[in-house]
């Protein structure tokens, strides 16, 4: 069978687990081609207007695999860590799809939900390798293949890799101009390793000198730390990954500013985004800036808040007013 | 300590006739305004929810009248409301304010946790009195759900336009000034006889609306826009898909014919969304529903602008009203809603349901 994978949402961190998934099972897997135009403008027209970016784009996506693949893909990520959620529209995506796609596309829903415990997250691949048709042991067997594979994937992450290259082979070295500083870039995975919502924003930093640094190169550990700081856990598994990678970096001096890419219109950036901003203007002071993405944005004025960017971090360096982040410029005001 | 809480809706009556009988200091903050609202826009993120925003707005206007205790409510998700405490803090703290906010969990996540914060805030009052002041602000509860009910149909039958509203707010006037739950509930009875005995018009004929949606937007008039007036004096007959009541009994109390009732409705949500998603889609859908069932004509889903569950919800309810053929209107709310475009809107919408009523009578 042609298992349709829309390559919007989270397909860019769990790609290697699915696809071996399916692969192993003996299906073929089709990737929708990366977010275009097009894409963008089915995902919009079909979506409610009160969604935000990327659900819409999840959308175009499955528009465009529906003629391509007999079903289509749709992880249910309700819980991917115990005791914690990734978003209300990632539980209700299914719904949202059902409800919004027009001519009635076939989905496979993989329900995982390892609230309780990881074990049983996975439990949600056993029941679709049976869906398919497959006995319970060879489903099995399949998944623990590919969970090799993810682990690998993972482990190249966490070594200072990231998507853009490990999965559309992007070459992301500073360029001209040699290693000015490392700039991180922090946001949700959909909106940082997709070129099209994220107007090249990684290619276009590089160009200008910079190293980059994300959220999936920070060590779990380290943000359960840095996150530890507040009283209550904090129960979004994304918003965590990214205020405690933001923070981390802040800690440790990791990087030189921060660009924050939001999509207009999420609840989880919000509150996340909120929380790290005030703990930079109380202890760190670097600059951060937050850059909101949605339909409507051009790429025009997002280059200019790029070299705004920059062109601030260089004269930071020029006049000497680089204060060590770790702590003193709590009283430069 | 003196204690503050966030609006919503008619809680204030329950939780002042709370800390009357504990004999707790209450500020109760005045009631929500164009100045909660615009401090609340001004200091909390931009795209926070409409309710974080108007909470802060009534802590400020609280802790200017004294309080320095907030309690509210909790979650543990999937959606925001879990961890508007910890935001709103560190709000309140870089603005300087040296309050302390106590964020009550519901007691299945800890019941221990729970039980201590309530003592404290309770000024350690004995278990056998705070039982008995919670009990009573329960019934405070309901009985203020019930004049509502009554209201409620009193408005689009009233006889001369304007009175039930006259009576509600000569009512919420008054409720400020009595002391404790025997007062409060006195009070109350009162009110319900005389909202009850209203004269009514005897051929109206109302067209009927239910209410689903975002809990606190549905709650609080002033962030819906006094709905449930508006809708009664274009002659609607309101009916909510969610009243305090409700939540109190889904969260805070043990009552399992409730709890088998809930779960029955919620089944009703079942070919459209089988689960918890967060916030309270989940009930959304399954009042739209059940709305259709009870016979209503028409449905209208009210949500503040990036409310994640809702917004799925909303996805859903397109398909339930083709489905059943169920009128359904969806409105957003936020900072900027003005009164005109939302009036014609329910106009609209009331005008539609008038002429399909009118066609099939
Ligand atoms: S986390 Fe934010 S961007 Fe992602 S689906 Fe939820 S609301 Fe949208
Ligand atoms: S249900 Fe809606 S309004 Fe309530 S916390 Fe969640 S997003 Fe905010």
């Amino acid at each position: 069978m042609k298992i349709g994978i829309p390559r919007a949402l989270l397909w860019s961190i769990y790609l290697p687990l699915w696809k071996a998934f399916f692969n192993e099972l003996g299906h073929e897997v089709v990737l929708s081609p990366p977010t275009n135009k097009k894409i963008l403008n089915d995902g919009v027209t079909a979506c409610v207007d009160d969604a935000c970016l990327p659900v819409k784009i999840m959308h175009g996506h499955v528009i465009d695999l529906m003629d391509r693949a007999d079903l289509i893909f749709i992880p249910r990520l309700i819980s991917i860590c115990p005791r914690e959620y990734i978003c209300p529209k990632f539980i209700g995506l299914p719904e949202m799809i059902r409800n919004s796609v027009a001519g009635g596309p076939k989905l496979l829903v993989l329900d995982f939900n390892a609230h309780k415990s990881i074990r049983h997250g996975y439990d949600g691949f056993i029941a679709i390798g049976r869906q398919l048709g497959a006995r319970e042991s060879a489903v099995r067997r399949a998944l623990a293949r590919a969970m090799k594979a993810q682990d690998e994937y993972t482990a190249r992450l966490l070594g200072g890799s990231n998507p853009l290259m490990l999965l559309e082979g992007m070459a992301l070295h500073a360029g001209i101009g040699g290693n000015k500083g490392t700039i991180g870039l922090i946001g949700h995975p959909y909106l940082l390793y997709d070129r099209f919502v994220s107007m090249d924003a990684c290619r276009k930093l590089a160009q200008m000198g910079y190293r980059l640094i994300f959220p999936e190169n920070i060590l779990p550990e380290q943000i359960e730390r840095t996150c530890s700081i507040y009283p209550k856990k904090l129960f979004w598994s994304y918003g965590k990954h990214l205020l405690g990678s933001g923070l981390a970096m802040l800690e440790k001096g990791m990087a030189d500013g921060i660009i924050v890419l939001s999509s207009f219109g999420c609840g989880i950036d919000s509150f996340m985004v909120e929380l790290l901003q005030r703990q930079n203007q109380r202890d760190f002071r670097i600059p951060l800036t937050v850059i909101t993405l949605d339909e409507h944005s051009g790429n025009a004025g997002f280059d200019t808040r790029l070299e705004a960017f920059v062109d601030m971090l260089e004269w930071r360096d020029h006049n000497g007013h680089y204060f060590s982040p770790h702590g003193e410029g709590l009283y430069i005001c | 300590m003196v204690i503050t809480f966030p609006h919503m809706g008619r809680v204030y009556i329950s939780v002042k006739a709370l800390f009357d009988d504990l004999n707790v200091k209450l500020v109760v903050p005045p009631p929500v305004s164009k100045n909660t609202l615009e401090l609340g826009t001004r200091l909390a993120p931009e795209m926070a929810c409409l309710p974080l925003k108007i909470n802060i707005g009534n802590y400020i206007e609280s802790i200017k009248r004294g309080a320095d205790t907030i309690i509210l409510t909790g979650s543990c998700g999937p959606c925001r409301f879990g961890y508007y405490g910890v935001v709103q803090k560190e709000i309140l703290k870089d603005l300087g304010y040296d309050v302390n906010i106590v964020i009550l969990d519901a007691p299945n996540t800890g019941f221990k946790a729970f039980i201590d914060k309530i003592r404290m805030i309770s000024g350690y009052s004995s278990l056998s009195s705070l039982m008995r002041a919670f009990r009573a602000a329960f019934k405070v509860t309901v009985e203020v759900d019930e004049l509502m009910d009554i209201v409620l149909r009193k408005r689009p039958r009233e006889k001369h336009k304007g009175e039930t509203d006259r009576l509600l707010s000569r009512f919420e006037h008054d409720v400020l000034k009595v002391h404790g739950s025997t007062e409060t509930l006195e009070l109350v009875a009162i009110y319900k006889d005389k909202i009850s005995v209203i004269a009514e018009d005897e051929k109206a004929d109302p067209v009927r609306i239910g209410l689903v949606g975002e809990i606190y937007t549905l709650i609080e008039p002033y962030v819906n826009l006094n709905v449930e007036k508006k809708l009664g004096s274009l002659g609607v007959e309101v009916h909510r898909g969610i009243t305090l009541t409700d939540w109190i009994k889904t969260h805070l109390s043990m009552d399992m014919k409730y709890k088998r009732a809930r779960r029955n409705a919620l089944d009703k949500a079942k070919p459209y969304l089988g689960r918890c998603i967060g916030g309270h889609a989940w009930e959304t859908i399954a009042a739209t529903v059940g709305f259709n069932e009870k016979g209503m004509d028409g449905v209208i889903q009210i949500l503040p602008f990036g409310c994640m569950p809702e917004i799925v919800a909303e996805s859903i309810i397109p398909t339930i009203s083709r489905d059943l053929s169920l009128p359904a209107m969806t409105v957003t709310v936020d900072e900027l809603t003005g009164e005109a475009g939302y009036m014609t809107r329910l106009e609209a919408f009331v005008d539609l349901l008038s002429q399909k009523k009118g066609m099939v009578s």
